[in-house]
């Protein structure tokens, strides 16, 4: 995490970004008097209670959800007896668990592979600053602050197979109507599209504003050695805009992994399970059906931490990589 | 650049947002259809004839939520700025030792899906006794934004130049005084940053209100609307009526503050 | 709701009402249980009591002196777990085919002589022809989508201890060919039975399986409408799954409050005020008594008797099992309606799998 800082800290310099700029600075207070650690921690004081409760609490109680043999008995007086790894191996063993892990995958990765490509090319139309082009880009914005609830209902009802506008249009270009949100094979392109849509503004305001810290004089001095626009998105921008896209991505996988309103919404993980993902299959174990199974719940989300940090994990070490290369 | 250049960028980029809002548009031609023409095949793209009943019932009924809404949108901008702002400052700037190990706490933070927050909300909201209150809901929406407020505080803190702050600890100031009369003046742009994304999350949170707040006086519009698709009769006109006016203060917000955010994200200049 | 004040004030209290949506009232009221937040009075649907009970979370009848004696035992049924009583039924409603009586005449179909799954079809197939809709139900992946299913799987004669049954996958089969031969609209398998409701509404179906809470909307159509009960697979009529809401009452640690509550709860469901209770809500009373006085309704005798003829879904002793069951059942009828697997295939799949959850019962 302190790489990203570091990094963001050097897209600060207006002085030409990224590539001659100086290292990330030094991390480690051992030269630091003791009087502004005790202040430096003071001002972190307040966020550190409150992870602490709000964060660490949560966490623990799904761990121990999932560590316990739970029945709705036990679940509401006390006294689950202890049971080890034994929820996890139940889904492990579960045939939902192949599919869902795949979906999860699926829907992750094309999600933001889509989000980001067509951020980044709408950051880069926009900052051409063309008339009406802050106008647009504002209204860009908008599908982002629709609740969730509102976007996934009105997504539902335009893949609605029979009386949807997405088949209506589909008709009159000559083409059979899909059933988007009914067919297995369909079931996840749906969610993927309507999660497509609603993380674009997102991309688009963070590699906006990367874009727009980088100075006009980078520009011009790579026309003057004849790079042609392309070329220089490639060579010059694209390069300084790393550390963004850096942060971009990282967010990106975080918030994608654990994606469940819209998918819930649209298809509540059907049908027949072909868009069911970790967290509305953890949902599904725990709220979803009539007879709540807390314990394989709890451990189905605590397995979809453990994705999202592996990933984590994975993700900062191809960026040290790329660093020192 | 040349007139017709721009003329042109400018109509591409009319038509890409038009493809971008369809579905809001869609969402608004919803709102003014009747009853009996919804589930016309092929589907109204202009909802003639119209009819106002779905707005009539939302004004009638959901002026409370949203007004709940903006007040729980407005706290939780506020909390997240007091507990974000400092923490961003500290490790920015103030060098504490085990920083890097906190800003790797805030992004695992950030992994953890909601329904597991919201479970452990429960309990502890209940023993506080604020379960079914706002500013419970509030606390538990602040959760949405601190750890990317922190994120974001720290990145923009980095970059102020080193002279500002040397200047102010040669005149003898605190840290504190540092912080309020230095640091936070010239981070307007990432302060409107963090306090857009802190209301717009919490506008939009639904999973903390329904389990948190379903109970209360005082429910957000996110349940409103829940509501109006869970009950028995569908209206969806009212349905959408209700998002659309539900998106209203928000799209209003964004548009205000637009400018601010481009430049507030990654660290801007202090020349600002 | 005003029934609720005037209850309570004859209780000398005031009464908070929190309503949630279906799905989320059992997790709700075990997360309410489990930090001692309990209401004083739950309403829930009926396949939810046994579970609660099971959970330890409701008071049974003897500990808090509800009488029961005149509720009809099989709207009862789907209280009673391991020989107690827990709440009493506010009314009960069941399923039927509603159909549009325009398109049937147009169509060349009478009604009544639909008795079997043959004559049904046959319908479906003259529907088709003429150009309409055929009939619209709720195949959803939730508790809804099996309760819609189950009259048909009754009706074959299967029991939900045996879902592989030779009958039980006729039923499925059923469904399955009328999906493919475009009998059912396609959004059927994520179609609440609201959703299937608004469907039928447009005028565009011949039939529509749903509930008596829907008579007042029928009512409302625009087009001529009656009623048949579903017929079962070789004649007669199906047993239905039993839909209502029983009043129970959570155990509470301060015992002092049962006796406020247990007024609250008779008077909410003495003759006079569960009568008109049903009325708005479009049930049928859980006693002979009210189910006498509904009978003067002339719409209401067919559901009276349907409703005489339905099962409790968690009745034949199933309990708590039955949540497992259904679960594996409404997954089945996914897959055979999206084509995933065949009919067989997903009921083998259906009945292995509920074996293992319900450990081989």
């Amino acid at each position: 995490m302190s790489d990203l800082t570091g990094a963001a800290s050097q897209l600060s310099r207006r002085d030409g970004g990224g590539a001659a700029a100086p290292p990330p600075r030094e991390r480690g207070g051992s030269r630091k008097p003791a009087a502004s650690q005790v202040a430096a921690w003071a001002f972190l004081a307040p966020v550190t209670i409150y992870l602490l409760v709000f964060y660490a609490y949560p966490l623990y109680r799904s761990l121990d959800l999932s560590l316990r043999n739970y029945t709705v008995r036990s679940f509401v007086h006390g006294h689950a007896p202890f049971s080890g790894l034994k929820n996890y191996s139940i889904d492990l063993h579960d045939p939902t668990f192949t599919p869902a892990l795949l979906h999860t995958l699926i829907f992750t990765f094309a999600s933001i592979v889509f989000q980001f490509a067509i951020g980044l090319a709408l950051a880069v139309f926009f900052v051409q600053h063309f008339k009406l082009s802050a106008t647009l880009r504002a209204l860009f914005l908008v599908p982002w602050l629709l609740p969730l609830i509102v976007s996934a209902s009105t997504w539902s009802w335009m893949l609605n197979s029979d009386s949807g506008v997405v088949n209506s249009v589909l008709h009159h270009a000559g083409i059979a109507s899909v059933n988007w949100l009914t067919a297995p094979k369909w079931a996840l392109v749906s969610v993927i599209i309507a999660n497509i849509w609603i993380g674009i503004p997102f991309n688009l305001v963070l590699m906006y504003s990367g874009l727009q810290a980088i100075s006009p004089d980078i520009y011009e001095a790579a026309a003057l050695d004849g790079a042609n626009g392309w070329q220089r998105f490639w060579r010059v921008t694209f390069p300084l805009l790393r550390p963004v896209t850096a942060v971009t991505l990282l967010l990106g996988l975080v918030y994608t992994l654990k994606v469940f309103d819209i998918i819930w919404i649209m298809t509540r993980g059907g049908p027949a399970g072909a868009s069911t993902t970790f967290a509305t299959w953890s949902y599904q174990l725990s709220f979803g059906n009539l007879l709540p199974a807390f314990g394989p719940g709890a451990a189905a989300a605590n397995m979809l931490i453990v994705m999202t940090l592996i990933f984590g994990f994975v993700y900062f070490r191809i960026q040290r990589k790329q660093r020192e290369s | 650049m040349n007139p017709r250049k721009s003329l042109l960028k400018t109509g591409i980029g009319l038509l890409l947002t038009a493809l971008m809002l369809f579905p809001i548009y869609w969402m608004i031609n919803v709102s003014f259809t009747r009853d009996q023409d919804i589930r016309k095949s092929p589907p109204n793209w202009i909802p003639i004839p119209g009819t106002l009943e779905g707005y009539r019932a939302v004004l009638h009924q959901q002026g409370p939520y949203i007004a709940t809404s903006i007040v729980v949108g407005l706290g939780t901008v506020v909390l997240t700025l007091l507990l974000a702002a400092p923490a961003g400052y500290s490790l920015a700037r103030l060098r504490p030792r085990g920083g890097g190990v906190l800003s790797f706490v805030l992004l695992i933070a950030q992994m953890i899906p909601g329904i597991i927050m919201a479970m452990g909300f429960y309990a502890i909201f209940l023993n506080f006794k604020v379960i079914n209150t706002l500013p419970g809901l509030i606390v538990a929406d602040s959760t949405l934004a601190v750890p990317f407020g922190v994120l974001i505080f720290t990145a923009f803190m980095s970059g102020i130049p080193d002279e500002l702050l040397q200047a102010s600890r040669i005149d003898g100031a605190g840290y504190l005084r540092t912080f309020r009369s230095i640091v936070l003046p010239v981070s307007r742009n990432s302060i409107v940053t963090v306090s857009l994304f802190a209301f717009l999350w919490a506008w939009s949170d639904f999973i903390f209100a329904n389990t948190l707040d379903s109970g209360g006086k005082h429910l957000p519009i996110t349940l409103g609307i829940y509501h109006y698709i869970g009950n028995n009769d569908q209206q969806w006109s009212a349905i959408m009526a209700t998002a659309v006016i539900a998106s209203i203060p928000a799209t209003i917000l964004l548009v205000i503050a637009q400018r601010y955010v481009a430049a507030g994200v990654t660290a801007g200049a202090v020349k600002d | 709701m005003n029934l609720l004040s005037s209850c309570g004030a004859s209780a000398g209290v005031k009464i908070k009402r929190t309503g949630y949506d279906t799905t989320a009232l059992l997790s709700q009221t075990l997360l309410s249980a489990q930090q001692g937040n309990s209401p004083d009075v739950l309403i829930v649907d009926n396949p939810v009591v046994s579970t609660l009970a099971d959970a330890g979370v409701l008071a049974s009848n003897d500990q808090d002196n509800i009488d029961t004696s005149a509720v009809a035992p099989n709207l009862l049924a789907a209280g009673v777990l391991n020989g107690k009583t827990y709440g009493i039924p506010i009314g009960a409603n069941t399923l039927a085919l509603y159909y549009n009586k325009t398109i049937l005449s147009a169509a060349g179909v009478d009604p009544s002589t639909i008795k079997s799954w043959a004559d049904l079809t046959a319908a479906l197939a003259k529907v088709k022809a003429a150009g309409k809709g055929g009939i619209t139900l709720s195949a959803i992946g939730t508790e809804e989508g099996s309760f819609q299913f189950l009259p048909w799987f009754w009706g074959s004669g299967a029991n939900l201890t045996k879902l592989d049954s030779t009958q039980g996958t006729a039923a499925l089969q059923l469904w399955t060919t009328w999906f493919k031969d475009g009998y059912v609209p396609n959004a059927a398998i994520q179609d609440t039975q609201t959703t299937s409701w608004a469907e039928f509404a447009t005028g565009k179906y011949a039939f529509a399986e749903n509930g008596t809470w829907q008579l007042s909307n029928a009512d409302k159509a625009g087009f001529p409408y009656g009623i048949i009960p579903i017929p079962s697979m070789a004649g007669g009529v199906a047993p239905a799954p039993t839909g209502g809401e029983f009043v129970t009452i959570p155990l509470q640690k301060d015992t002092s409050r049962y006796a406020t509550t247990e007024k609250i709860v008779s008077c909410l469901t003495s003759s006079d005020n569960a009568f008109n209770t049903d009325t708005t809500l479009g049930y049928i009373g859980a006693t002979a008594a009210i189910q006498a006085k509904q009978a003067s309704n002339p719409e209401l005798p067919v559901w009276i008797t349907a409703v005489g003829a339905a099962k409790g879904r968690t009745s034949d002793n199933l309990g708590t099992n039955y949540p497992k069951i259904s679960q594996q059942l409404w997954t089945a009828v996914q897959n055979a309606l999206t084509g995933a697997k065949s009919a067989s295939a997903a009921m083998s799949a259906a009945q292995a799998a509920a074996a293992t959850a319900t450990g081989g019962k």
